[in-house]
């Protein structure tokens, strides 16, 4: 009973930090962001109008810096929340997130998808990308390796998610015993509460294996 | 390291940054050394040369203006030592890649300027905690000299 209503709170908590994301992430690309244009508009009329070659010079440099500030906002929301998990779908979204992966970490990830991408709620995505997001960002910390792989599979009823690499790996039961280690026991939750399940398998020497699945109906 | 101007001028500028990074690493016998430069017309930064490295990430990490140990050089002009990783840092650890990329627990990142604007980052690393003295910063800073000479021709090519 008590372990029930202990997942029950640990399922809204994640809820509702993903809203309050979401929400932080929209605020900060349809209302900061526009209003960063609107005064970089105004910079470029500045420009154009002075004629004072040191004032120029200034508003450009304004409007130069104005542009990285517009940049970093877009990269934040982005970072925060992918747009175009809805928009574009589940593999478009991770595609784009593995090319600011490689850029950031320098670990190549090899994607494959098997089978035709069908239709996920927004909430199965999110669990999906985040327990994905997760595995990638332990392959980053502590896996030492260049490279690794993701395949998407689409079944009829399943989509199963395998991420791969041929790092050092580690010794699972100790991993899973120490309570340090929250991100493995975030996926399985994530992914429970969206009524699928997450599977691991490593031993040292010998990388990891990250199993995802998601049953879905058509 | 003697430098003359016109070498700079010329192909060799490659040469030159890897023969300091090189003349370092001997000076201090630290395990990896890493030089980080903005792009051109661009404020993302990423490491042209590195020295001591243990595999190929450095090359295809490009941080933002302000990010990771040497986006923060950058943009703070100021030097930054890191001493026990990841233990007692600012932010996350996965806010610092090129320590991740290549195993550093301690390091030592110091700005490399163009007409006082800092450009550039030099960062000394160890793959075991290890203490930078006052001996060690003073050879980076000597090295960042010589770097600073020939930096202008790398923002001109």
């Amino acid at each position: 009973m008590e372990l029930k209503s202990s997942i029950q709170a640990s399922t809204y908590i994640i809820q509702a930090q993903e809203e309050e994301i979401k929400r932080i992430s929209n605020e900060l690309h349809e209302g900061i962001s526009q209003h960063l244009y609107s005064v970089n508009t105004g910079l470029e009329f500045l420009h154009s109008a002075l004629e004072n070659p040191d004032l120029k010079s200034y508003v450009k440099e304004l409007a130069a810096q104005l542009n990285r500030t517009i940049q970093e906002v877009r990269l934040l929301s982005v970072e925060l929340y992918p747009s175009s998990l809805s928009t574009l779908g589940l593999v478009a979204a991770m595609k784009s997130y593995l090319k600011q992966f490689t850029s950031t970490f320098g670990v190549i990830i090899h994607i494959d998808t098997i089978g035709h991408e069908q239709f996920l709620s927004e909430s199965n995505q999110l669990a999906v990308f985040r327990a994905c997001q997760e595995a990638l960002i332990n392959i980053a910390k502590y896996a030492d390796t260049s490279e690794a792989s993701l395949r998407f599979i689409w079944k009829d009823n399943i989509l199963k998610i395998e991420i791969e690499d041929d790092g050092k790996g580690f010794h699972l039961k100790e991993i899973l015993g120490n309570t340090r280690c929250k991100g493995i026991a975030a996926m399985k939750q994530r992914m429970a509460m969206a009524g699928g399940d997450c599977q691991i398998s490593s031993e040292e020497g010998k990388g990891t294996k990250v199993s995802l699945s998601l049953p879905f109906q058509r | 390291m003697a430098y003359n101007k016109e070498m700079a001028d010329v192909e060799n500028l490659d040469t030159l940054f890897l023969a300091e990074c090189k003349n370092l690493h001997k000076r201090i016998s630290c395990d990896f050394i890493g030089v980080a430069l903005q792009k051109f017309h661009h404020p993302d930064v990423n490491w042209p040369y590195v020295c001591g490295n243990t595999n190929e990430k450095y090359k295809h990490v490009t941080v933002r203006y302000g990010k990771g140990i040497a986006g923060k050089v950058i943009a703070t002009g100021s030097d930054m030592l890191i001493s026990h990783f990841p233990e007692n840092i600012l932010g996350k650890s996965t806010d610092y890649p090129i320590m991740l990329a290549e195993r550093l627990v301690s390091a030592y990142a110091v700005p490399i300027r163009v007409n006082g604007v800092p450009k550039g980052s030099l960062l000394i690393g160890y793959r075991k905690e290890h203490p930078i003295d006052g001996d060690q910063f003073y050879k980076v800073k000597e090295a960042v000299e010589n770097m600073e000479e020939f930096l202008p021709s790398y923002f001109k090519n």
